[in-house]
């Protein structure tokens, strides 16, 4: 028979005719008693070896019952110095003794509680008494503690209550297990027991030649840390975006796209913003040196935007008493908000005229031309969304940010009436930050202008609305320096120890 | 934003509302839209609000407009105005790049400290709004009593009085002594060595003239840039002199109304100055009140609520606007609503509508959700962009996400290739990376001087800013990069790029190609990988990287040179191509 080196062993250290503890089975083989133990009820399912159970009391001894085997127990120092002092004859005064004796701290409380109890004399108004005829020598509880010691057991099972209650022993049951060879088990030692060998790699050629049926597995620490793995993960930012991104389709909207370098007619001129407006300076966004402008508008409808910005739009419309030249118009930018990507859109240029309803939506990156700081960067993603219908209304707008912003734990949204260029009415949106509470800017809002509409063929409502989707990131994970996480100066540990959202 | 400081005090005093504490005021005027801020340290409140309300510039617009939403005052309000005395001349010799000038004379008024100040607040938050710093308006407010006008009366130019002209002067021309200052200076003077005059040097720097106004004594204001010292203005004057000068006579005259409306809240009287252009004369300041039409319809459409007619002709007279309901057609009703001549931002019947929120509290709207039918989708590239991202993340890569703005240095030197001029513009197709840059024109530091050419130089001072983290560093990127490219509409070509660095003690090609070969397997792509030659790797261990039968990138192991620049002490290979060679 072959068997795993430890079940081997341990058949081999038992015995027939005796029973033998699992500490002695340990001792024999050099295996641990957790082991040993595993490794005997193996041996029993096996039938080799039978197995006998037993409830065992253990007693050991504590830290003051040793102290007291080296001196005497307290009480009976007391009597001792009771007895110099004359107590046997007549009442001494209390303190006197408790000072001769040299006890202090809780050994005096101790001895004075089992003097009477033992009947070693009477402590009575601050006296002590001494019997004479007390015998401290044969104190049933000191022979117990130094039969203890020795290893004796025990038997008068007052006494062990009384020491059990003094706090000088400990008592624990525990079971004791006992083994016995089986005929089985002698069988198989007088056949021969070989030894199967322990490995320490499960190999393709154990597998398949059967082999691991008859090794044994080299133990590992399992607790022990493993060597750090860190993987993959998708940037935190790009998750966030991916979420909003979700949640947008989800509500019905479509993506766009387009360009990063576009003309300031798509990024201001079709916003009605003014060329002379304090915005458009090279201050707030990023004009290109090379190139330095589009090749070509679309003629028509330069010419209708042109037309909104001097004369205004419908019956009793003004316009802005400011230059509009189609250079400035050509001029290409870094574009400072994807508000560009909707006028290319809902000029039908990108993916042809649009029919009302329709709802689209991007987020993707702009360039401004702000302070570097822990909060605002140089190019950041806007979240820009718009839907388009007959004859909506701000409570429509006001339903739609509702819905969105709850999706990422933001509620109690107020609309705070804004100024835009490019909206009527306008909003700038605030909600209550899910952890701490506070109310926080969310977003930038409206009804696009009959100025940003008619030119562009749009004769239906349109409302939009922007967003920083790091400020969303900021808020979700609570981040205090949006540079540890965009751009080249990200540090990697905090990004792998980003915990995941989800 | 602009941003006005308001003397709680005199705000009390100009509403009437002596009752009102400082908290309640700022509550109000949240209800404006304007921000309490803080306080100056004058005990001022700063109030910050967006700039379409530039009549409540300062505390008497702010006022005013409170009153209106105490129901203190309804309706329009037009100051009345005393016939003219003064002309303002302009001659011939105004320079033709500031060719318009407008005015008004303010009598009887009464300037404490604090209404100075006001004022002058007044004057610079306009100069820095509608007046775009000056250079599209700018004001001179005058003592009327230093102003000797009667000899331009005698020569008859002028049914009034008195008169004063605007005219070009030599920059060395006349002189005269300018604010702050004891010295008689020429224009040119002021420009040069008085403090004010450097500021504002360049709105005036290509004219042949400058802008000047003289009365009969001589030069007394230099428009835009400063006014004389004889006629500055103190608590002990009685009458103005309030001129602006400018590019375009609608703005000049909008600003001018809204210093008239603030001179008249302190009780003063306006007194009308006629502008003697050559061709033609106005009579300023212009308080004609605009009319603006919108449909009960359209109001109740855009705010999503129902209401009364009545109740639309209140909100719009809490508003300081009149208006008038009319039946236009199968029971429609249209307002004709009346706007005064401060209200700059008005320009379309909806900046109306807005009113009527704002007066009937857009936070009082129910919100609903739209009742409309859309079906969302994703955008096939950034689908794919998606896609190829699971890829790397799969493989073990941690996505980064870098600027898309670089410097030179960082996307060529440090790379060790250079920038291709003219003819060279083309390398790109044989060197990844080589491309000629789309440049910025002002850049906000050296380090963002134009958009990257490729993604590898980003990750690389991402490994470099990260040595004391652990290794491995296997980093991956999806992006944007760009170069200029005249076939394109906007002269920069766009593209969405693939970078991946693994930096390991032992990295090889073999690793980066390894990885490589999963990407393109995962597109069902054909990959192959000729030796090449790139400056940035290993000669003998670069390869293009070939997807599909075309040259989209390139793969190897980083140059040591380009290991040392970026300080890292172990092994780095590489790759980068086009996002749309998987498509």
């Amino acid at each position: 028979m072959k068997l795993p080196e430890s079940q081997a062993a341990v058949l081999r250290a038992a015995s027939a005719d005796e029973s033998r503890s699992i500490e002695r089975l340990a001792d024999e083989t050099g295996h641990k008693p957790e082991t040993v133990t595993g490794t005997v009820f193996e041996l029993e399912d096996e039938g080799l070896v039978a197995v006998k159970e037993s409830i065992e009391e253990t007693v050991t001894l504590t830290d003051e019952a040793r102290e007291y085997l080296d001196s005497d127990l307290p009480e009976v120092d007391l009597y001792e110095t009771a007895l110099d002092a004359g107590a046997d004859a007549d009442p001494v005064e209390m303190g006197r003794v408790i000072g001769q004796s040299g006890l202090e701290g809780p050994a005096v409380d101790i001895a004075l509680s089992n003097y009477a109890r033992k009947g070693y004399g009477v402590i009575e108004s601050g006296e002590i008494t001494a019997d004479p005829d007390a015998d401290p020598e044969s104190d049933a509880e000191a022979g117990a503690l130094a039969d203890l010691d020795a290893g004796e057991a025990v038997a008068d099972e007052a006494v062990l209550d009384q020491l059990d209650r003094r706090e000088l022993i400990e008592r624990d049951e525990s079971t004791v297990r006992t083994v016995t060879l089986t005929d089985a088990g002698v069988t198989a030692l007088m056949e021969g027991v070989e030894t199967a060998e322990t490995v320490g790699q499960l190999t393709p050629e154990m597998l398949t030649s059967g082999e691991w049926r008859d090794v044994e597995f080299a133990e590992y620490n399992v607790e022990a840390d493993a060597q750090r793995v860190d993987g993959g993960k998708t940037h935190i930012l790009r998750q966030t975006a991916n979420r909003v991104k979700d949640t947008l389709v989800g509500m019905g909207f479509e993506e766009m796209e387009g360009p990063h370098v576009d003309a300031e007619f798509w990024i201001n001129d079709c916003l009605f913003m003014p060329q002379d407006h304090p915005a458009r300076t090279h201050w707030d966004q990023f004009a290109l040196e090379t190139p330095r402008e589009i090749d070509e508008l679309p003629e028509e409808l330069v010419e209708r935007v042109r037309d909104a910005h001097r004369n205004g739009v419908g019956e009793d419309g003004e316009g802005y008493h400011s230059p509009w030249t189609e250079e400035v118009a050509k001029g290409v930018d870094l574009r400072g908000h994807t508000t560009s990507l909707s006028m290319r859109y809902l000029s039908g240029n990108e993916v042809g005229d649009l029919e009302p309803p329709q709802r689209f939506f991007s987020v993707e990156k702009v360039y401004r031309n702000d302070t570097l700081d822990p909060t605002h960067l140089l190019e950041f993603f806007q979240i820009e969304g718009w839907v388009m219908a007959e004859d909506l209304s701000v409570r429509d707008l006001m339903g739609t940010f509702e819905e969105f912003y709850a999706q990422f734990g933001i509620t109690d949204i107020e609309f705070k009436p804004h100024y835009n260029p490019y909206t009527e009415p306008s909003f700038e949106l605030f909600g209550t930050h899910p952890t701490t509470g506070e109310m926080v800017e969310i977003g930038n809002s409206g009804m696009f202008r009959e100025e940003v509409l008619e030119p562009l063929g749009v004769d239906c409502d349109v409302m939009a609305w922007g967003l920083a989707l790091e400020r969303l990131l900021m808020l979700m994970y609570g981040f205090e320096d949006i540079r540890d996480v965009h751009g080249t100066l990200a540090d990697l540990e905090l990004l792998r120890e980003t915990e995941v959202l989800h | 934003m602009p941003v006005v400081d308001v003397n709680p005090d005199e705000l009390r005093d100009l509403t009437g509302h002596d009752e009102k504490s400082d908290d309640e005021l700022i509550d109000d005027m949240f209800g404006l839209g304007l921000e309490f801020e803080g306080r100056t340290e004058d005990g001022d409140l700063q109030l910050e609000f967006a700039p379409d309300r530039l009549d409540r510039l300062s505390v008497e617009g702010v006022a005013r407009s409170l009153r209106y939403q105490y129901g203190d005052d309804r309706g329009v309000y037009v100051p009345g105005t005393n016939d003219a005395d003064w002309t303002i001349a302009v001659d011939e010799s105004v320079p033709d790049e500031r060719p318009y000038v407008t005015g008004a004379v303010i009598r009887d008024v009464s300037l404490d400290e604090d209404a100075l100040d006001s004022l002058i607040q007044l004057q610079e938050k306009l100069h820095a709004t509608m007046g775009r710093k000056r250079a599209k308006g700018a004001i001179g407010i005058h003592d009327l009593t230093m102003l000797k006008g009667e000899a331009a009366a005698v020569e008859g130019q002028s049914a009034a009085g008195n008169s004063i002209t605007y005219r070009g002067v030599d920059p060395d021309g006349d002189r005269f002594v300018p604010l702050d200052a004891d010295a008689e200076m020429t224009p040119a003077d002021v420009l040069d060595s008085h403090p004010t005059g450097e500021t504002y040097a360049d709105l005036v720097a290509e004219y042949d003239r400058y802008p000047a106004i003289y009365d009969d004594i001589g030069l007394f204001s230099f428009p835009p840039v400063i006014n004389g010292r004889r006629t500055e203005v103190s608590t002990d004057s009685r009458d103005l002199f309030v001129e602006l000068t400018g590019t375009d006579q609608w703005t000049i005259d909008r600003m001018c109304n809204i210093i008239c409306y603030a001179l008249d809240a302190r009780g003063a009287k306006v007194e009308a100055v006629e502008v003697e252009y050559p061709d033609r004369t106005l009579v300023r300041p212009d308080f004609e009140v605009r009319e603006k039409t919108v449909t009960h319809d359209r109001i109740e459409s855009l705010l999503g609520i129902d209401l009364s007619a009545e109740r639309v002709v209140d909100l719009l007279e809490r508003s300081g606007l009149d208006a008038d309901p009319e039946e236009v057609g199968d029971d429609e009703v249209a307002y004709t609503v009346e706007v005064p001549p401060y209200r700059v931002d008005v320009l379309h019947p909806l900046d109306v509508v807005d009113d009527v929120g704002r007066a009937y509290g857009f936070n009082d709207l129910e919100p609903r959700y739209p009742d409309v039918g859309t079906v969302g989708g994703r955008h096939d590239r950034s689908k794919l962009e998606d896609a190829a991202r699971e890829v790397l993340v799969g493989l073990g890569f941690e996505d980064l996400l870098n600027f898309h703005m670089i410097s030179e240095p960082e996307n060529f030197d440090r790379m060790r290739i250079s920038r291709p001029e003219g003819s060279d513009a083309d390398l790109d197709h044989v060197v990844t990376g080589a491309a000629e840059p789309a440049t910025i024109l002002e850049p906000y530091s050296e380090d963002y001087t134009m958009l990257r050419t490729w993604a590898l130089p980003s990750l690389m001072m991402v490994l470099e800013n990260n040595t004391h983290r652990g290794y491995p560093q296997d980093l991956a990127e999806i992006g944007l990069a760009a170069r200029v490219d005249d076939a394109e509409n906007t002269g920069v070509a766009e593209r969405r790029t693939v970078a991946g660095v693994l930096a390991r003690h032992d990295a090889s090609y073999e690793d980066a190609k390894a990885r490589l070969q999963a990407i393109t397997r995962n597109f069902d792509a054909d990959l192959e990988t000729p030796a090449t030659d790139h400056p940035s790797f290993i000669d003998g261990r670069a390869a293009a990287v070939v997807i599909d039968g075309e040259d989209v990138g390139v793969i190897g192991e980083i140059h040591p040179e380009v290991l040392v620049e970026h300080d890292l002490e172990l092994p780095v290979a590489a790759f980068e191509f086009r996002l749309d060679a998987l498509a």
